[in-house]
């Protein structure tokens, strides 16, 4: 190649490089992909001049630059979902920027579907919408067949939930796909006459939306939403995602695809993906970890490979998340008593060691304590079996995780990510409904994991809450519940704290705080950019501080100009 | 085109259901579709196997295995996406999955359930059912099943055996017990008559094993309630395994019925056939020695109209 590598300084209001040794600077020099140092602007032009010609751009000169905000657990999906229009209940930005707020009741939901129902030209067409959060609404109302007939009487339409265990549809489409009152599924939900009111509960049912739930799956892992997923990540400021779980990488079709997109130049995001051995535990475990390595060994800069990732339980607002005694506090009529495994504990020993053995990381989604109880014993034992140092296995969620388990993570070196959005979107549910006030103040303890000396990181679990570091560092800082509530003031954690766990230590978990998550020399130059200093404005203001866009190995990525 | 019939294979780690599945494409009378976790637990001698691509293996015998990695919903896109489609599905769930939530996918178009199994390691099943973690995963697997298959019984006493089948009654009321070894139970204890009514037409070839027992029984129509009432009679049993058979109503006597009943679950359906036979022909499947000597003759032989 012959191409000239430039350099080029930055000078900024402030940079916080999240490096102990050099806590900030007032510039950043920028050679090729990676940082040449971080300085003042005299210092590093003498050193950029050595190594040619120079450009200092003022671009950033009223900026704050982090090094790029990492976002270890949330998953390509949510990219895709911006395909389709959203109704959730709490206002998010889509990819282009644009603001959707939130549909506060069905009322709200009806309006916004028929505004969108009206563009579409193609009367077959069936129409497609996310984010559906009934949970918040007043009065238990659910959204149901009737209240989506308002919108068209004929086109089909297929509402999939913010949970993503129930959908709703309506008449036309339940006229198209022959479903009557003589459906026998469980999971369809039926009105008092027994005819179907177009709520489909969980997989089973929600397959008899037939094309419009095939179409909503494929298009939430097409190519399309790989390229969304970074822009949303771009708006939000993350210039590392890891996308844990999502993807089968032995399906080499989506390899190429991951390939293509993530290696273009103009696409804003590096990703980890992260193998998986499936839902169930259903690709060999061995080969899977051969395959990985491998990827690894042959990763480019932007898509890297190298951590395992498996899932053990369900989730706590689902009341399917493993909770040890004295488990549900307030759980739904018919509830078994406790959650679901999803793999049989006794087998995550064995899976573990396979991975453990060859020298990969595994990221173990666990909600509840019972289920991080039987992954840090998986974890013990693996290195029974074969010693091995530095491993940084994660717990994922790590929600209830107490704090004698914290103390194993410490003593065996492993990683927490805390789903600290938890906090706002459902901390008011955990106290009155699932776990009970006791446990919902001592969830999501990043308080507890730093004083047990847990390298810890912060995640949103995008689709499942909106992309967001600012957010996700609010909520750990603040701990507010949706309707203002402080819960365990105890686990709130310092904004400079919070900071790190979005930058240096989600690096060090997913071992690539070689390359990323501080800004010194030699690392790869990926800023966040950033309208204000969150180090200097209210913590209660932190999830407000406006992003200008990121820096991914050099190249600038301006966020998606928002239309408020 | 009729609805294909799905059994779903569930069971704790180790009970043993990777091998009953092995011995039932081993002895394959149907073009099946099979959807497991893991490939590699499939024991498939490698000259059966006519084709790999991805996710399925296509074998000589016109069965096909299909890898459950991207879902169940993706897996049952892909058979049934087969042609000619299957005439059988049979899904082996994980460890800890409840097999109600798997055998909800069968009632859909196209589909019905034949029968949710649930595998039982004879051995182990009391202590599992008070682990600490997975006790209550183990007994609500229990009570989802329309019939338990009791295995590696040859590796406890008889005590053991009896108390073991008492307890099980207990977990699971409506399911019917049978006892395997090796995960060896024969087709015509696992399947209802399918789409092709095999299990009829050939049931001699299946009728010698000590742990079941056949009975057959050819007559004239029934009536509909003499059929209902023996159905509920059959409730407060755990020896009957399975009924099955084509029969004429007293009702409707031009249009043949399909009777189907595993655990306490039965059905009476439309035959949906060219060939209507104007007999009856009832088969029943128990545990040994479960009826008197002249059979299904207490049961049916006063109901025929004649």
């Amino acid at each position: 190649m012959s191409e000239a590598v430039e350099t080029t300084i930055y000078p900024a209001r402030t940079i916080h490089t999240m490096n102990r040794a050099h806590p900030s600077a007032e510039a950043i020099a920028v050679r090729g992909t990676r940082i040449l140092g971080i300085g003042s602007v005299d210092e590093l032009s003498t050193w950029a001049e050595r190594l040619g010609p120079y450009t200092v751009d003022e671009s950033f000169a009223d900026k704050v630059l982090f090094p790029g905000f990492i976002e270890a657990h949330c998953h390509v999906m949510t990219g895709g979902m911006w395909q389709f229009p959203y109704v959730g209940f709490f206002d998010r930005r889509g990819v282009d920027g644009r603001l959707w707020t939130g549909c506060k009741n069905i009322a709200a939901v009806v309006e916004r579907l028929s505004e969108v129902e009206q563009q579409i030209d193609d009367p077959e067409e069936t129409l497609i919408a996310w984010g559906l959060d009934p949970i918040y609404f007043d009065g238990e109302e659910r959204l149901l067949a009737h209240h989506l007939d308002e919108v068209s009487a004929t086109r089909p339409m297929f509402v999939y939930h913010a949970s993503g265990h129930l959908a709703t549809v309506n008449s036309a489409l339940m006229a198209k796909e022959g479903i009557t009152r003589q459906a026998a599924t469980p999971g369809v939900a039926r009105y008092e006459s027994g005819e179907p009111n177009g709520e489909f509960q969980e997989p089973a049912a929600m397959r008899l939306a037939g094309d419009a739930f095939t179409t909503f799956r494929q298009t939430i892992a097409s190519a399309e939403a790989k390229w969304n997923y970074g822009f949303e990540a771009r708006n939000a400021g993350n210039t590392t995602v890891a996308d844990l779980g999502t993807s089968n990488v032995a399906d080499e079709e989506k390899l190429t695809e991951w390939r293509s997109v993530v290696n273009d130049p103009d696409f804003p995001c590096r990703v980890m993906v992260a193998g998986a051995s499936g839902v169930a535990g259903t690709v060999d475990p061995t080969s899977l970890a051969e395959l990985v390595l491998e990827l690894q060994a042959t990763e480019s800069e932007k898509l890297r490979f190298g951590v395992i990732k498996i899932v053990i339980d369900g989730s706590i607002q689902g009341f399917t998340a493993r909770i040890s005694w004295p488990h549900y506090f307030n759980a739904p009529e018919g509830h078994p008593g406790n959650g679901l495994w999803l793999i049989p504990p006794d087998q995550v020993a064995d899976l573990v060691s396979v991975y453990h053995q060859a020298g990969l990381t595994v990221h173990c989604h666990c909600n509840g304590d019972e289920a991080a109880e039987v992954f840090i014993d998986a974890v013990e034992e693996a290195h029974r079996r074969h010693p091995r140092v530095d491993t940084r296995h994660t717990v994922q969620h790590c929600q209830l995780t107490t704090p004698p388990q914290y103390r194993r993570m410490a003593t065996m070196g492993m990683c927490a990510n805390i789903f600290s959005n938890h906090m706002f979107y459902w901390g008011d549910q955990h106290r009155e409904l699932t776990v009970g006030p006791e446990r919902a103040e001592q969830m999501d303890a990043c308080g507890t994991a730093e004083a047990a000396g847990v390298s810890f990181s912060i995640h949103c679990d995008a689709p499942v809450t909106p992309m967001g570091p600012l957010h996700v560092a609010w909520c750990a800082v603040n701990r507010l519940t949706a309707s203002g509530r402080v819960l365990g003031e105890q686990e709130r954690i310092s904004v400079d704290t919070a900071l790190r766990a979005i930058t240096t230590e989600a690096a060090y978990q997913l071992k690539l705080d070689h390359d990323i998550g501080s800004l010194e020399a030699g690392k790869l130059a990926d800023l966040t950019v950033l309208d204000d200093d969150p180090y200097e404005v209210d913590p209660a203001t932190l999830k407000d501080i406006g992003v200008w866009g990121t820096v991914v190995g050099g190249r600038k990525h301006p966020a998606a100009k928002s239309n408020a | 085109m009729s609805d294909i019939p799905v059994t779903v294979i569930g069971g704790y780690l180790g009970a043993g259901k990777t091998t009953m599945v092995n011995h039932l494409l081993r002895n394959a009378e149907e073009r099946m579709a099979v959807l497991v976790n893991d490939f590699g637990s499939i024991n498939i001698d490698e000259e059966l196997i006519s084709d790999r691509d991805g996710d399925t293996i296509s074998l000589a015998n016109g069965c096909i295995c299909c890898s459950l990695a991207d879902g169940l919903a993706a897996a049952l896109d892909t058979v049934l996406a087969f042609d000619p489609k299957p005439e059988r599905l049979l899904i082996e769930a994980s460890g800890v999955a409840d097999p109600a939530s798997i055998a909800a996918y069968a009632h859909a178009p196209g589909l019905r359930l034949d029968a949710a199994l649930v595998v039982v390691d004879a051995e182990t099943i009391r202590a599992r059912s008070t682990d600490k973690y997975v006790g209550d995963t183990v007994v609500r697997q229990l009570a989802s099943a329309d019939l338990l298959i009791l295995n590696k019984v040859d590796l406890v006493d008889a005590d053991v055996l009896s108390g073991t089948k008492a307890w099980l009654s207990r977990q699971a009321p409506k399911a019917a017990i049978v006892e395997a070894t090796n995960g060896a139970v024969a087709s015509a204890v696992i399947f209802d008559l399918g789409l092709v009514n095999r299990a009829v037409h050939n049931v001699s070839e299946t009728v010698a094993e000590d742990v079941f027992q056949t009975w057959s029984w050819t007559g004239d129509e029934l009536k509909r309630s003499h059929i209902e009432n023996l159905m509920t009679a059959l409730d407060e049993r755990d020896d009957v395994f399975r009924v099955k058979g084509v029969v004429t109503l007293t009702d409707e006597p031009d249009q043949p019925m399909v009777l189907q009943r595993v655990g306490s679950r039965w059905s009476l359906t439309v035959l949906e056939s060219e060939d209507k036979p104007t007999l009856s022909r009832v088969v029943a499947i128990t545990a040994p020695d479960a009826l008197k000597p002249d059979g299904l003759d207490t049961w049916l032989g006063s109901a025929t109209s004649t």
